[in-house]
């Protein structure tokens, strides 16, 4: 894991739990616990009417799991993951990962957050089209300040490592979507975060495809690397360490 | 962030090469505009640092109102603290192009040329001289438009003259002056014994503004223009003039600033998802500045070479077509090239900045979602 060297007021351990609370304890046991998601709450206005897009969920994660969340249409699985990448405030409750409580980073140092201990993938892979394959996973390692020699190397042993090795100067769009999917995994990788936040990964590709991307999942959770997967498919959850069910909000099934 | 900014102006190709030409025509105008004012402010500058010890002497009712005869030198003369005096008779020599040349006849008494044309020096030849009636000392610009010298003939109101003197380039007035002697101009226009102005030289004890006013009032029918006044009044038209040419210029820059807003407000539009990308995988708010308002600036900066490099071109040619009329109307300058470098730039950053702002605070959520 990358050093945060972050102000250590901002990033500082939570407090250490009563013996009762084990999940908490994460500065001892940091090899088992990555995440925990206390009481987490989201709440939108649609005008006046408050919509509860997540109530009250609670999480732990360990490290190295491999971790489908399912649930029907707009039953807060995206929002989750969201809340969890930073991307949205929660309206309450605590994330703390990597011994991080991300819901009291201030909204400055998130952009930190996200590049040393969050790894996205989307749906629609969302590369820069106009990048190369080695520029998009090169892309957060420059915001990370790596240097040129190194971020290149990264890159290019990330892809070859995915089989794309063939593939660094092809721009997305010369590039299948089960390749674009490798690329912005690799992208994901980059910055060896904590965890990786995948949102329905294999929603836009065939099934030979899904079975290797959800292949590469499994590789990288037997390596140590803690993903969340977004996901419809009961084929993906099958492969998944564990399940976790929403509905309405709620989690369901845990 | 080099290579991202020039990719991405790259990656536009037709709409960055429209937006930097709209930079380099703003820029060309103020290179143009500019080079103008420059040329203005040069020949103001040294006409005022060969003409600035004399106190001027019109009549009341000014240079243009006649009346002034030579009458008056022998009163200017007597006043205290005037060390010299003498009248000039100033007309310009194609009358049919209505003096838009900026050639002019100056009459002067041949013993005083030396000290009326004081402090420019010859290129050739000698001064007027006492006893001369037609001959003729001619500016730097006369001499090369006209091919002549010392001892060709001029031409001069169907009188022919015989050149004396050749006089230095200036960079002022006197050179694109024809100076005969003042009787000979007199009878030339038929103007009597009547002078344009009188030069009053002063005394090296007094001052040139305390000895205008007394003048004024010791010679009857006479106002006058001290040095400072001079300087004052000229520095005037000079800043309405420079803040009419620049100001055109700096219209068309401004137009092309706004060229540039457009297009980046376009380009954030059209990259709203592309920002969201790069706010999720953790670029900082001043990466997305950095982006947005590089793109902008570099605009600037290829349309402000762009209209340099147009705009100096152009410069050269209008000059060297208009050196057969002998009219210098442009002048580039080190100080004007820098000056329309920053403003590229300037207008480039600025134009950038509300749509950096923009993408900078983009909620990466919200970002995402567009489609």
């Amino acid at each position: 894991m990358p050093e945060m060297g972050i102000e250590e007021d901002v990033f500082e351990t939570p407090e250490k739990p009563e013996k009762d609370e084990p999940t908490l304890n994460l500065e001892n046991k940091s090899q088992k616990v990555i995440m925990q998601v206390e009481n987490l709450s989201k709440t939108y206005f649609q005008g006046k009417i408050p919509v509860h897009a997540l109530r009250c969920a609670c999480i732990t994660v360990r490290k190295g799991e491999l971790l489908a969340i399912m649930g029907p249409s707009g039953s807060g699985k995206s929002t989750l993951l969201a809340l969890i990448g930073t991307l949205e405030k929660a309206t309450d409750g605590n994330i703390i990962l990597d011994g991080t409580d991300l819901t009291s980073v201030p909204e400055k140092l998130l952009p930190r957050v996200r590049r040393e201990k969050i790894g996205f993938i989307f749906q629609h892979y969302n590369l820069i089209p106009t990048l190369s394959a080695l520029e998009n996973v090169e892309l957060s390692m420059r915001f990370s300040r790596v240097p040129k020699k190194e971020r290149e190397e990264r890159a290019k042993a990330l892809l070859e490592e995915l089989g794309l090795g063939d593939r660094l100067s092809h721009k997305p769009s010369e590039l299948s979507g089960g390749e674009q999917q490798r690329v912005s995994i690799a992208r994901a990788l980059a910055n060896k975060p904590a965890v990786i936040l995948a949102d329905e990964p294999t929603g836009e590709v065939d099934s030979k495809t899904r079975d290797s991307i959800v292949r590469v999942f499994k590789e990288l959770s037997e390596k140590g690397q803690t993903i969340l997967v977004v996901t419809h498919d009961p084929e993906v959850a099958k492969e998944c360490s564990r399940v976790l069910r929403i509905k309405d909000g709620t989690i369901k099934d845990y | 962030m080099f290579d991202l900014i020039i990719r991405n102006i790259m990656n536009r190709k037709v709409r960055s090469a429209l937006t930097v030409c709209g930079i380099a025509l703003g820029i060309f105008a103020v290179i143009v505009m500019g080079a103008m004012s420059e040329n203005f402010h040069q020949t103001f500058e040294r006409s005022m640092s060969v003409t600035s010890d004399k106190i001027r002497v019109f009549s009341e009712s000014g240079v243009f109102g006649g009346g002034l005869t030579e009458d008056k030198v022998s009163d200017v003369l007597r006043v205290a603290g005037v060390k010299d005096a003498y009248g000039l008779l100033m007309t310009t020599f194609d009358e049919d192009k209505m003096g838009m040349t900026g050639k002019q006849i100056l009459g002067v008494p041949p013993e005083k040329s030396s000290v009326a044309l004081y402090p420019v020096d010859l290129k050739a030849g000698r001064f007027l001289n006492p006893g001369d009636s037609y001959s003729v000392v001619v500016g730097s610009n006369i001499q090369r438009e006209y091919k002549l010298q010392i001892g060709s003939k001029f031409e001069i109101h169907d009188k022919y003259f015989t050149v004396a003197g050749i006089l230095d380039y200036t960079g002022s007035i006197f050179d694109n002056a024809v100076i005969i002697p003042l009787e000979t101009a007199q009878d030339l226009y038929d103007v009597g014994n009547s002078v344009s102005y009188i030069f009053a030289v002063p005394d090296e004890r007094i001052d040139a503004e305390v000895l205008s006013k007394r003048i004024e009032l010791s010679v009857k029918g006479t106002s006058t223009l001290s040095p400072g006044e001079l300087e004052v009044q000229a520095r005037q038209s000079f800043m309405i003039f420079s803040v009419i040419t620049i100001s055109s210029g700096l219209l068309a820059a401004i137009i092309g600033g706004l060229c540039v807003m457009n297009t980046m407000l376009m380009s954030v539009a059209e990259r709203t998802r592309e920002f969201g990308i790069l706010k999720a995988i953790g670029a900082e708010t001043r990466d997305i500045l950095l982006l947005t308002l590089g793109e902008a600036s570099f605009m600037g900066l290829f349309g402000g070479i762009l209209g340099i490099l147009v705009g100096s071109i152009a410069v050269y040619i209008m000059n060297a077509w208009l050196a057969n009329t002998r009219i210098v109307l442009f002048l580039i300058t080190p100080r004007l090239l820098v000056i329309a470098m920053l403003f590229a730039l300037l207008i480039g950053a600025l134009s950038g900045l509300y749509p950096a702002y923009r993408a900078s605070k983009m909620s990466p959520m919200e970002a995402l979602k567009h489609a």
